[in-house]
């Protein structure tokens, strides 16, 4: 069973978190093992199983992109096979493969791979290096606010996404979800970069 | 998960790391990324006009060990190929000679997609088409 069936819920992305919550307590306590103690074995057992499932469901559901990487799952989206058919395509063809993170990410990721390496060498030689902290933490800067814009662009996504479930409409979906494979790739490189920043500058 | 040795020694030893001048014509350069993990790849070949053979070739991977060794293999490998033999290099070759476990078979893709990306950027500067080249890999 999935995690949305499981809630009862639509395989819709726009989700009522507080409602969400409600049930998971409510389901927690109706599933909790002291009810069960003096049952059969087999009916503690079955409840232990349905109360994993309950916490699992919780809290992928819960996170806005736990819930969305789950949903393009649900829906067949194979991130790592889907780039490895690309390429066997474009080797078939002689075409260029198009890669699904913008080239202009990829050369601001690069660069900012290149000060990072640079700023490390420094920390391990124990000196510090100013200007280049200076430009860190204003790269650093930049990429938090494009995560912030990603998160807003998601929730577009979402309604197209839901709205298209309510309609049926198949084309909708599908661009909603095409969609949604190339934010969260760029947003994946954004978080990884930030991490890398933070722990460059010790912050 | 253990790496095998000849990844151990492309990552302690990387083949080609560096760069070369992006404006030049000879020069074709592709950069390319993997999102799953963060991996971010360039590679750059110089071409011999009169030969279309692939001269020299360099690279600069910021990822890990199975992402660099696959990048750095295949700039040993497109080193004295024509474009055309290049473009036959494919990620299953790299996997075999690296002997990556599945969770890797991604950084493979990404050396193959590189190799491909600087080949179509030098393309693209000296107006090769595309397709006759294809016709003469086949």
């Amino acid at each position: 069973m999935d995690y949305f069936s499981f809630f009862d819920l639509p395989r819709k992305l726009t989700l009522d978190i507080v409602a969400l919550e409600k049930q998971f307590y409510a389901l927690s306590r109706r599933l909790h093992p002291d009810r069960f103690a003096s049952r059969p074995v087999a009916e503690q057992e079955a409840a232990l199983a349905q109360s994993s499932l309950l916490n699992d469901a919780y809290r992928t559901l819960k996170d806005p992109i736990a819930r969305t990487q789950y949903l393009l799952t649900l829906e067949g989206v194979e991130l790592e096979e889907q780039s490895k058919a690309a390429t066997d395509a474009a080797r078939a063809s002689g075409e260029q493969k198009k890669q699904i993170v913008p080239p202009e990410l990829l050369e601001e990721v690069f660069e900012l791979n290149m000060q990072l390496q640079e700023m490390r060498a420094a920390n391990k030689m124990g000196e510090d290096e100013p200007e280049l902290r200076r430009d860190l933490m204003t790269a650093k800067d930049a990429f938090d606010a494009k995560m912030v814009e990603t998160q807003a662009e998601l929730e577009g996504l979402w309604a197209v996404w839901d709205s298209g479930v309510d309609a049926g409409d198949e084309t909708a979906k599908g661009r909603a979800k095409d969609a949604m494979v190339v934010l969260l790739n760029k947003r994946s490189y954004l978080r990884n970069l930030v991490r890398d920043v933070n722990e460059a500058l010790g912050i | 998960m253990a790496y095998s040795e000849k990844v151990i020694d492309h990552y302690n030893n990387p083949r080609n790391v560096g760069q070369m001048d992006k404006a030049s014509s000879e020069v074709g350069t592709g950069l390319v990324g993997a999102p799953e993990c963060g991996d971010v790849m360039r590679l750059q070949i110089r071409v011999n006009p009169e030969t279309n053979v692939i001269e020299d070739a360099k690279f600069k991977t910021f990822g890990c060990g199975s992402a660099i060794a696959s990048s750095s293999l295949a700039t040993e490998w497109v080193k004295g190929k024509t474009i055309d033999e290049a473009l036959a290099i494919s990620n299953t070759d790299i996997v075999k000679e690296l002997a990556l476990p599945p969770v890797k078979i991604h950084c493979s893709v990404l050396a193959e997609d590189a190799i491909r990306a600087a080949i179509g950027d030098w393309k693209k500067k000296n107006s090769v088409a595309e397709t006759a080249a294809v016709a003469v890999a086949q």
